[in-house]
């Protein structure tokens, strides 16, 4: 049953209700909120206080692999909801709270390039982007300044060199070393973007380099929304309500989104009623949530006449070949974070047998206990006993990994659906997530593993260890509510309009069209940006319930 | 915490056949592995106090080696668990990361006052030399590729 009015006693319908906190929500809920719009936002985790973050405590590595695992089904936090992945070979990762997935990432900051916006017109496969590089480039340099992103200027790899408003961190002794090899081949790489503050920046203090971004920045250097945009967002009069997991949007006889049905944390139901609706709930929240939204008016889920809700999941396989050298590389120390990057081998060359690419970076290795991970399942003499010290003496602090990012195209066959059986805290269908990696993917991985292992024999590595398929790496969900122009082959606008539902938006990476081999969130944050900007511009004509 | 004296008393067997000594190091039992070291480790990981009441119900065994290999396949979930006790315990002692050598994950802002490469480094001047490689926006998009891949 559906509380008359909500709890707080501010039941009364806005202008704008968001659903998700994350990186997409937080751009939309600050310009919003400045340019004098109501605004409520749903999240249904709440704020992490930076100094519960692990990384600055002895038992880190303990804490890492369980408490603070990206994985929901790993950590199982009260606010997380679980991933049906029987039928997939990646596992989406994710963070429910103020902040998103921004609270757990590693703040990789890379533009896509601008072949990314044209793959069909290039290359012959997928679609197109229903704008341009150009077309976004000043959103991603606006976006810059907000997300604190330190990198060197003058990257060949970009038409405009891709300059950023803080000086780069260290690339350190392994990005060095890293940076040597490709040096060697001939190869391209350049100091790494990040989006971790490299100087007292807004509300953020400059790294240190303790090198645990992936389980949260305790020293408040790494741009997570919860302090680039939050309170800011709050201050300029966003309700944000945190704890509140959203159950359906629900639509009025004339096929308009009228709100959002959630469930509070004592298990009571609200209805906040909004003239306009904004998903931000990621690759996998936002289709589930779509999906979960059925009436009589839109039996198969809303925003979904053309059965693309939830298709075309798109995750980027992750593999990785890592390496260890002779000399001493502290390859503990941050960022975590990207020290350097290559994209040598990321625009398409049909002859290699496979189209698109992946970017490469380099990260650290960590401490003694993060080390061990790549032994798992081996003998017991090979792991422990006298070769748990040996291999410990030859690899601590003298490795560093190329990590490799491979584009995957977006199919059908991969899909976001609802589970029949699993279900949330709060008795709502869990997500089921099928995916396999097509074979261009498994070609591509395949060239990609080859030529790093290349690059570390020319920087002269002593061993190395290849990981074929990470697979506990779907940080990057995408494609599941497409963009585009044609109502038939998409389900958003290229403003995330949907389609179907004019005052239902989706500014998530749900709406890429492709996946590119960039972490996304550069892209995800200036396509938000650019969407709530038009969204304000056009707010006469908007059409809203009555 | 709820392991008991037998219990600790066999974790210490076992974690010493994980975490043996050798010229350089110490064994972890020399590390207080049974006390501090398993507090601290239950601590931060209290999921991993069932599989360790599991692993450790029958005692310790005359052959200890015999017995981990033993555990390592037909209860994998109770060995890594083992495992991640004994190892975790032993690498977040003071003594051991002193002697590997090992800060732990520590913070210092100076580390990035000064940057360690600009664009006038030889390396990066090379890259830039071998000039750009990008693919530049078609400037009619409408003229599709057809390739044989869809």
């Amino acid at each position: 049953m559906v509380d008359a009015d909500d709890r707080s006693g501010r039941g009364e319908s806005v202008d704008v209700v968001i659903v998700g906190a994350g990186a997409s929500g937080s751009v939309a809920a600050l310009r919003l909120a400045r340019a004098g719009f109501s605004v409520v936002c749903l999240e249904q985790g709440g704020w992490t206080d930076p100094s519960a973050f692990p990384g600055s405590k002895l038992e880190f590595e303990l804490l890492a692999p369980k408490t603070w695992h990206p994985n929901p089904n790993v950590r199982g936090r009260p606010s997380d909801y679980p991933c049906e992945t029987s039928d997939s070979d990646v596992n989406p990762l994710m963070w429910s709270g103020v902040g998103g997935s921004t609270i757990l990432w590693a703040a990789h900051w890379v533009r896509m390039l601008p072949s990314d916006f044209r793959v069909r017109t290039l290359d012959g496969v997928a679609d197109d982007w229903p704008f341009s590089y150009e077309e976004l480039l000043p959103y991603y340099q606006e976006c810059e300044k907000e997300w604190a992103v330190s990198g060197l200027g003058g990257d060949p790899a970009y038409p405009d060199g891709a300059h950023m408003p803080l000086p780069p961190l260290p690339i350190g002794k392994a990005g060095r070393r890293a940076g040597e090899g490709l040096d060697e081949l001939g190869w391209h790489w350049w100091p790494g973007s990040n989006a971790i503050a490299s100087r007292q920046y807004g509300n953020l203090h400059p790294c240190g380099l303790r090198g645990t971004c992936l389980t949260g920045c305790p020293d408040r250097a790494k741009a997570s929304t919860d302090l680039t945009h939050w309170p800011a967002a709050v201050e300029a009069g966003v309700r944000l309500v945190t704890g509140a997991r959203v159950r359906e949007i629900t639509v009025n006889g004339k096929g308009l989104a009228t709100g959002a049905t959630y469930i509070d944390r004592d298990g009571h139901e609200h209805h906040q009623a909004a003239e306009v609706v904004i998903v931000c709930a990621n690759g996998v929240g936002t289709p589930r949530l779509l999906q979960l939204s059925t009436s009589s008016r839109f039996p198969d889920g809303l925003g979904n006449s053309s059965g693309l809700v939830g298709k075309r999941l798109m995750m980027h396989p992750y593999a990785a070949v890592v390496g260890f050298y002779d000399e001493p590389l502290e390859s503990w120390l941050g960022p975590a974070g990207q020290l350097i990057q290559s994209l040598h081998f990321y625009e398409t060359d049909e002859s290699r047998g496979f189209v698109r690419g992946a970017k490469w970076q380099v990260m650290p290795t960590g401490g003694p206990l993060g080390l061990r991970a790549g032994y798992g399942g081996a003998p017991l003499e090979d792991r422990f006993g006298q070769a748990l010290h040996h291999n410990l003496q030859e690899q601590l602090g003298r490795g560093f990994e190329w990590g490799l990012i491979a584009e995957d195209l977006p199919e059908q066959s991969n899909y976001v659906t609802l589970d029949t059986e699993l279900k949330d805290s709060d008795r709502i269908p869990a997500p089921k997530i099928v995916y396999r990696n097509s074979d261009n993917t498994r070609a591509m991985l395949g060239f990609h593993l080859a030529r790093a292992q290349e690059a570390h024999e020319a920087a002269g590595a002593r061993k190395t260890v290849e990981t074929k398929l990470m697979r506990d790496c779907g940080w990057h969900l995408m494609g599941t509510c497409m963009m585009g122009n044609d109502p038939a082959t998409s389900v958003v606008d290229q403003w995330g309009g949907a389609h179907d539902v004019p005052n239902l938006y989706v500014y998530d990476g749900s709406v890429f069209p492709t996946s590119a081999g960039a972490n996304p969130t550069a892209t995800l944050a200036a396509v938000a940006l650019r969407c709530v900007k038009h969204l304000i511009e056009t707010r006469h004509n908007q059409e809203v319930p009555a | 915490m709820t392991l008991d004296e037998t219990q600790r008393a066999t974790f210490s067997v076992l974690a010493d056949v994980l975490v043996p000594a050798t010229d350089q190091m110490p064994a972890a039992s020399e590390v207080d592995i049974s006390g501090s070291g398993l507090d601290r480790v239950l601590r931060a990981r209290p999921d991993l106090e069932a599989p360790l009441v599991r692993v450790l119900a029958d005692g310790a065994s005359s052959d200890p080696t015999a017995r981990i290999r033993n555990m390592q396949q037909e209860d994998p979930a109770g060995f890594e668990a083992l495992a991640l006790a004994a190892t975790g315990g032993y690498y977040t002692e003071g003594r051991v990361r002193d002697l590997i050598g090992y800060p732990g994950q520590t913070y210092d802002a100076s580390r990035v006052e000064i940057p360690d490469i600009d664009s006038s480094d030889p390396m990066l001047q090379r890259v830039i030399a071998r000039g750009s490689f990008y693919r530049p926006t078609p400037s009619n998009s409408g003229e599709e590729k057809r390739a044989n891949v869809s």
